[in-house]
């Protein structure tokens, strides 16, 4: 999951797949703005199945709260 | 056959930029104008055209910005407009239901003048793809027609009224059709950004718009070619004979022949040239056409007729060679899987279809097809066309008879007609503009209006040609814009193309001597010229040469000429004879 997640943001952000770590976030990674956003969660929902609900979207601002949210969604 | 359907946004957004740093074109400028957040088209977009080698850059206008932007991005070769209606004021989509007339006629004349205020910004923009207002992603599962319908209504109705040459309407809802009003809609983000569409919607736009684009960039299919058994009709001629082929309306299989056959004289009769490329005795085709009684396609509709036992691969290079067109201007439709796979893999260049198994898709795979051989501009001449290509044909034939080549071109007896700042043939200088591949020095594509500006500009003059001989006329077939810089006593050769049809006879040295007497009468000293290498004409590249010209400077890309104007070489054609138009 960890990789299927770090290739997906590798696709949206334009950025080689080794660069993302558990820090990654709109501080560290310059093209993450609000559009930017807004695709990771339309490709990360296609790539798992899963719909985020506006909360989540609102909260998945790293990498690492990525994982446990969708974590949590793939679970349920 | 949308290839991006199945793909997912991530493998877009990678491919797409793997594409975008491997293309060599160059860079085709797309600004993307909203009033509602859609950033997601772009890479979907680029992805279709970069696929389609059109190296496309697209940029998104500000949010809720279509009159300023419509200014700031009037350089870019195309500029698409997305009008939300519900967006025309914020929450519109309940508002407007409690409107009283007032409000509403207040609202359409904002409306109509920022539709005006548009168009006005952009007259020299290539393309301009603006899309039809659309009720639809708000209220879909009304009965009865509400305020944000009725505004729709009349907004396009003005759009269609008011819609300047270089501006084409979308029918945003045979997009939303497409997907269905359900997948195309995301309302998470509308009410925070502004988003309203979904991925699967601008997959299906970006497919939808691509044959606008493909013809602005002289990538539209030019003819549709047959093979006769299985395809044209049922059964094989040479095993089943004459009496027992079907493509009668009358019969369940003839029926579905029937109708592949009137399509295919429908694109006929819009400009596209029809051909057979088919494995049986040319007289037993023969016979079928001329005489067979369910037979739709004629002698009069097929330009081009390769019945033989050669093999496809040759049979399908000499018809792009008999009709001077490119492989890649070609579509082929077969029914055999071997045919089909040796041309896809021995000449890629060629779009083939093929006869679906399930015989009731025919008709729909081709009607979906139909979009490759649209045409952004639609003229008197394309119907013309259709029997030039059969007279060159006959031409070819008599040339055979002739040792010497300025023999047989006087014997052509032709004639040679300048047309200047032609208003009346506006479309057609722009078609010729962006569908000329192989005779043009410059390849420079230009719309309705641009053609315009040349005439209206005193800075420049544009001519086009039209030429006749003893078989017919081509009509306009060759065309050079010049800009002049009359303080300095200079001009410059912009454009000079002309069209495949009339190459051979010598028409371009007689067009030249003819420009280079103009500017001498002009007061006109030297001249400068240029030849921009592209994939298709090579055919060119010696041209000024010939001319006379002096190469001033040259790489692998591009020739840059001058001439002074009097030591101009006139070729002094005697058989051609030259008339001025209007």
């Amino acid at each position: 999951m960890e990789n299927k997640i770090k290739k997906v943001m590798s696709a949206v952000f334009d950025m080689p797949v080794e660069e993302i770590n558990n820090e990654s976030s709109p501080d560290t990674i310059e093209s993450w703005d609000s559009l930017k956003h807004m695709n990771l969660v339309v490709a990360l929902e296609e790539e798992f199945e899963i719909e985020f609900t506006l909360e989540q979207i609102i909260e998945m601002v790293n990498y690492s709260l990525i994982k446990i949210i969708i974590n949590n969604l793939i679970e349920i | 056959m949308s290839s991006m359907k199945n793909l997912k946004y991530s493998e877009i957004l990678k491919i797409n930029a793997e594409l975008g740093n491997t293309a060599n074109s160059n860079s085709y400028n797309i600004s993307v104008l909203s009033n509602v957040t859609m950033n997601q088209i772009k890479e979907i977009l680029e992805y279709a055209l970069r696929k389609k080698k059109i190296n496309a850059n697209v940029k998104i206008g500000d949010y809720d910005n279509i009159v300023q932007d419509s200014l700031k991005y009037k350089d870019s070769s195309l500029v698409f407009v997305f009008w939300e209606i519900c967006n025309l004021i914020d929450g519109l989509q309940y508002k407007i239901e409690l409107f009283n007339d007032n409000d509403l006629n207040g609202l359409f004349e904002k409306a109509k003048s920022e539709i005006d205020l548009v168009f006005k910004n952009l007259p020299n923009t290539s393309l301009v793809i603006f899309n039809k207002f659309s009720s639809l992603t708000f209220s879909n599962s009304n009965i009865r027609k509400n305020n944000l319908d009725r505004l729709a209504d009349k907004l396009n109705q003005y759009l269609e009224k008011r819609i300047p040459e270089n501006v084409r309407l979308v029918d945003l809802e045979k997009v939303i059709a497409i997907v269905g009003v359900e997948n195309s809609l995301d309302l998470r983000y509308y009410y925070s950004s502004k988003a309203l569409y979904t991925v699967d919607f601008f997959k299906a736009y970006a497919e939808y718009v691509k044959p606008f684009i493909m013809s602005a960039n002289g990538k539209a299919k030019k003819a549709l070619i047959f093979d006769c058994d299985n395809t044209l009709w049922k059964g094989i001629l040479g095993e089943d004979g004459f009496d027992n082929i079907e493509m009668s309306p009358k019969t369940k299989d003839g029926a579905i022949f029937y109708e592949i056959q009137n399509i295919a004289i429908s694109l006929n009769k819009q400009g596209i040239l029809l051909g057979l490329c088919s494995k049986n005795n040319p007289a037993d085709v023969d016979e079928v056409i001329n005489s067979h009684p369910d037979m739709q396609l004629r002698n009069e509709h097929i330009t081009v007729n390769k019945s033989n036992w050669s093999n496809k691969v040759a049979n399908l290079k000499e018809i792009t060679h008999e009709l001077n067109i490119g492989l890649d201007s070609l579509v082929f439709v077969d029914d055999s899987s071997f045919e089909v796979n040796l041309i896809r893999e021995q000449l890629p260049e060629i779009t083939v279809l093929q006869v679906p198994e399930r015989l009731y898709n025919y008709p729909k795979i081709l009607r979906e097809n139909m979009g490759l051989f649209y045409n952004l501009s639609f003229t008197a001449e394309d119907r013309k066309k259709i029997k030039m290509y059969k007279q060159q044909v006959k031409r070819e034939s008599v040339k055979k008879e002739f040792t010497d080549i300025d023999d047989y071109l006087a014997s052509l007896e032709l004639k040679m007609t300048i047309h200047q700042d032609d208003k009346s043939i506006i479309p057609r200088m722009s078609q010729m503009s962006q569908k000329t591949n192989q005779f043009n020095l410059t390849t420079k594509r230009y719309t309705e209006g641009d053609i315009k500006s040349f005439i209206t500009n005193e800075k420049s003059a544009i001519f086009a040609l039209s030429v006749s001989d003893k078989f017919g006329d081509s009509g306009i077939t060759g065309l050079c814009v010049l800009n002049f810089d009359s303080i300095n006593k200079t001009a410059d050769i912009d454009t000079f193309l002309m069209s495949c049809r009339i190459i051979g006879r010598n028409i371009e040295y007689a067009f030249m001597d003819y420009l280079m007497n103009y500017l001498n009468q002009n007061k006109i000293e030297k001249v400068t010229s240029k030849y921009v290498k592209t994939l298709k004409n090579e055919q060119v590249k010696g041209f000024y040469d010939k001319c006379s010209f002096s190469l001033e400077k040259s790489n692998n890309k591009m020739k840059e000429y001058t001439l002074i104007i009097e030591n101009y070489k006139s070729k002094n054609i005697k058989y051609i004879d030259i008339n001025y138009g209007k």
